[in-house]
């Protein structure tokens, strides 16, 4: 029992990570074949993997409703929510428009879930313009160094800074196309170490972090 | 530093953003050399060609990408090109359907001919294998449960190897970088960015590696591409409100940063 | 705009409206009605994303072509394949009972095995290689039968925007490389780092106050559209209501906006 719950997991890692690794240099039909069937069943699991993360929601507003902890109210709110657009949704087979004509849940997708995740983040503009005004001082070398990188940049990104002062417009060409390119490919080169470090620590079950469901890993 | 209730920047900023949009003051918009890069590239392409628009992003990014995606659908509709649109957003499903069919009426288009709207589909990098593999693998039907195999623009098209041109226009995560290590590294095909201004700055060493031949970055990037293809837009339109906002922001940079200087050398005086 | 809105369009309209104020009004303060906004946006969003899943996954992926499969040639082995995702799928579900959750391990080993092996070639490939390669620019190139170093700092690929970006990437490398202190020499490459760090942040910066401000403009663009008499000034009246609202529960302080979600 051991078996399946330890080992059979790390084998069935070690042998698919090991596979598809050598199957990008083997171009034979068997190799491409086997990726391109897994690729295919990978979107089908990944569908399985997203209710996960939804079930796990349900569970903790259902709980705050039964036990009528503050503010269960909103989780009712999030509930109704949720079983409106799922009873219409269905209702129209999934689709938003039919016959080139709105559905109800296209209704409901234009004119709630699009203005309430586009004001949800668009609130930010007010908070990044406080956080400038509080916090962005010229403390040190460096930090004056950033300030005045990014006030070049914010005057030779829009027409009115490219029109008062028209040098900003080949400084900021010249800070993104050459130094903040140099900077990104830097840390891009390290992370992507460090990600084909992980990966080869997973294939060979050295980092098991990923298993979890249960005690023994 | 002099405390002003955050509340009173608030109001400065809505200000600035409200009146230009309301009385615009209309300055041009100049073209940077990787807007232009992917606006001659599709120029060049023949009519027929395969140009694949993925809408890799949701609402909270709408007025950034949005207005690409509509400058870059019409270029490509006059061009008679053969769009193929799909999206690896999942929230940004119904949106992508939305913009598309809404440029393609206006250009007088055929779904299943012109173009086709293949919609969601989850697995982000196995989907992008999965496309290159066998595109009617990865998407046996169209967005509207239509079959692909047999439609009219996807003639010829088996999967990622026979797309003449990608872009992608990405927020974030399951965008660009994806479509570049999972597609164009081993499936060859030409691809282009556009982003939001967050991830732009992340974006130029591919930009400049060649792994993109383009990158439109942005509300500016986007209004830079309506003024390529003679067509003003929403970008064109919220640049003049960007100016002001990017203005009130440094003058409230340069006054925090006049105060602190002011009284630290107070403090500082009398010792 | 002329002529009469659909009922559905004008509806929309105000409902729209509502819910970008109920979310702006947390510029005012945490408070109920950006609560129930906050809740609608999450139901809402779960609601689509079910739906969406179902129909694409368990449908359009997996119920769909398996039948026809089966229906064609129902003895063939090969038509049966679909049911290996569709197990190893179910498989991920019983994480749901805990007697049983040690099954999940198998399906996230297949699905997490898979990605780790996809993404070594191409992440050496793409992000490290390739870069690598872009970083090794020749410095001097052979024009018009005479060799040449270009000072044009407006090319990219210039030989001083060369040295440049071959001084960045080292620098920067160099700083967060913490097996060996940083002094002497060490310090003052790695204070160089820090140097095109700093300038490359500050871009950042930058970059992000236009898109911020760009997605405000959007939600703007959306309320002056829909302030119109076509539509029947939501704008204006919704506004009103809210700022009502939020005076009414500011003076009669209804509720505490302590943090429960």
């Amino acid at each position: 029992m051991i078996f399946f719950r330890r080992q059979l997991p790390l084998i069935i890692t070690f042998l698919m990570g090991a596979m598809f690794a050598l199957q990008y240099y083997i171009p034979h039909p068997v190799s491409e074949g086997a990726i391109t069937a897994v690729s295919n069943w990978m979107q089908i699991i990944t569908g399985f993997a997203m209710i996960l993360g939804i079930a796990s929601l349900f569970h903790v507003h259902f709980l705050k409703i039964k036990r009528q902890v503050p503010g269960w109210g909103y989780s009712l709110i999030l509930y109704l929510g949720m079983i409106i657009t799922m009873i219409v949704g269905f209702a129209s087979h999934g689709d938003t428009t039919i016959d080139g004509g709105q559905t109800m849940f296209g209704w409901i997708y234009d004119y709630t879930m699009v203005p309430l995740q586009a004001t949800m983040f668009s609130i930010l503009a007010f908070f990044i313009a406080s956080a400038a005004y509080r916090a962005f001082r010229a403390r040190s070398r460096e930090a004056a160094v950033l300030l005045s990188a990014a006030v070049v940049v914010m005057m030779g990104r829009v027409p009115l800074g490219q029109f008062l002062l028209p040098f900003t417009w080949d400084i900021t060409q010249w800070l993104l196309n050459v130094v903040n390119s140099a900077v990104r490919r830097a840390i891009l080169i390290g992370v992507s170490m460090g990600a084909v470090a992980l990966s080869i620590k997973i294939i060979l079950g050295i980092e098991r972090s990923y298993l979890g469901g249960g005690k023994d890993h | 530093m002099i405390s002003i209730d955050r509340r009173i920047i608030f109001l400065l900023i809505a200000l600035a953003t409200l009146l230009p949009l309301l009385h615009p003051f209309g300055l041009p918009i100049k073209v940077s050399p990787e807007v232009q890069v992917i606006y001659d590239y599709i120029e060049n392409l023949p009519e027929g060609s395969v140009f694949l628009l993925s809408f890799d992003f949701d609402p909270s990014s709408k007025p950034e990408l949005e207005p690409q995606a509509i400058a870059l659908l019409r270029h490509a509709f006059r061009k008679n090109l053969r769009v193929i649109g799909m999206t690896h957003w999942l929230p940004g499903t119904a949106l992508a359907d939305s913009i598309f069919s809404r440029v393609a009426a206006e250009t007088g288009k055929k779904p299943g001919k012109d173009y086709v709207f293949l919609g969601w589909s989850p697995g982000a990098g196995s989907l992008i294998i999965s496309m290159g593999q066998d595109l009617y693998k990865a998407f046996p039907t169209d967005y509207y449960k239509n079959p692909t195999k047999g439609m009219p623009v996807l003639e010829g098209v088996r999967n990622l190897r026979d797309v003449n041109y990608l872009i992608s226009l990405a927020a974030g995560s399951a965008g660009i970088e994806m479509w570049y290590v999972f597609g164009k590294d081993k499936y060859r095909f030409e691809m282009g960015g556009g982003s939001t201004g967050v991830i732009a700055p992340g974006l130029y060493p591919f930009l400049r590696s060649g792994q993109i031949n383009g990158l439109i970055g942005g509300l500016q990037g986007a209004a830079e591409y309506e003024t390529l293809i003679a067509r003003n837009g929403t970008a064109i339109a919220g640049m003049d409100a960007q100016s002001a906002t990017h203005m009130v922001i440094i003058i409230l940079v340069l006054l925090c940063n006049l105060f602190y200087f002011i009284l630290r050398n107070e403090k500082e005086g009398p010792m | 705009m002329s002529g009469q809105l659909p009922t559905a369009m004008v509806l929309g309209a105000w409902v729209a409206t509502g819910l970008t104020l109920l979310i702006f009004s947390f510029l005012y303060k945490d408070n109920p009605l950006f609560k129930v906004g906050e809740h609608l946006y999450v139901g809402v969003s779960v609601g689509y994303s079910v739906v969406l899943t179902y129909y694409t996954v368990f449908n359009r992926l997996l119920s769909v072509p398996l039948s026809k499969e089966i229906a064609e040639k129902p003895m063939a082995p090969g038509s049966y394949v679909l049911l290996i995702p569709a197990l190893l799928g179910l498989l991920m579900w019983a994480r749901f009972f805990p007697k049983i959750a040690w099954l999940s391990r198998i399906s996230f080993a297949f699905v997490v095995g898979f990605g780790s092996g996809v993404a070594i070639p191409r992440t050496i490939s793409s992000y490290i290689l390739k870069q690598i390669e872009d970083t090794v620019n020749p410095l001097i190139t052979l024009l018009n039968g005479g060799l040449s170093f270009s000072m044009n700092f407006a090319v990219p690929q210039s030989g001083i925007n060369t040295i440049i970006l071959v001084i960045g990437v080292t620098s920067v490398l160099f700083y967060f490389f913490f097996s060996i202190e940083h002094t002497g020499p060490a310090n003052a490459v790695a204070r160089t780092g820090i140097f095109f760090l700093m300038i490359a942040f500050g871009a950042a910066f930058g970059y992000t106050v236009m898109s911020r401000m760009s997605l405000l403009i959007g939600r703007f663009d959306d309320l002056i559209a829909y302030s119109s008499k076509d539509f029947g000034y939501p704008t204006i009246i919704l506004l009103g209501l809210i700022i009502f609202g939020l005076w009414y529960w500011q003076r009669h302080n209804i509720d505490k906006p302590e943090g429960n979600s």
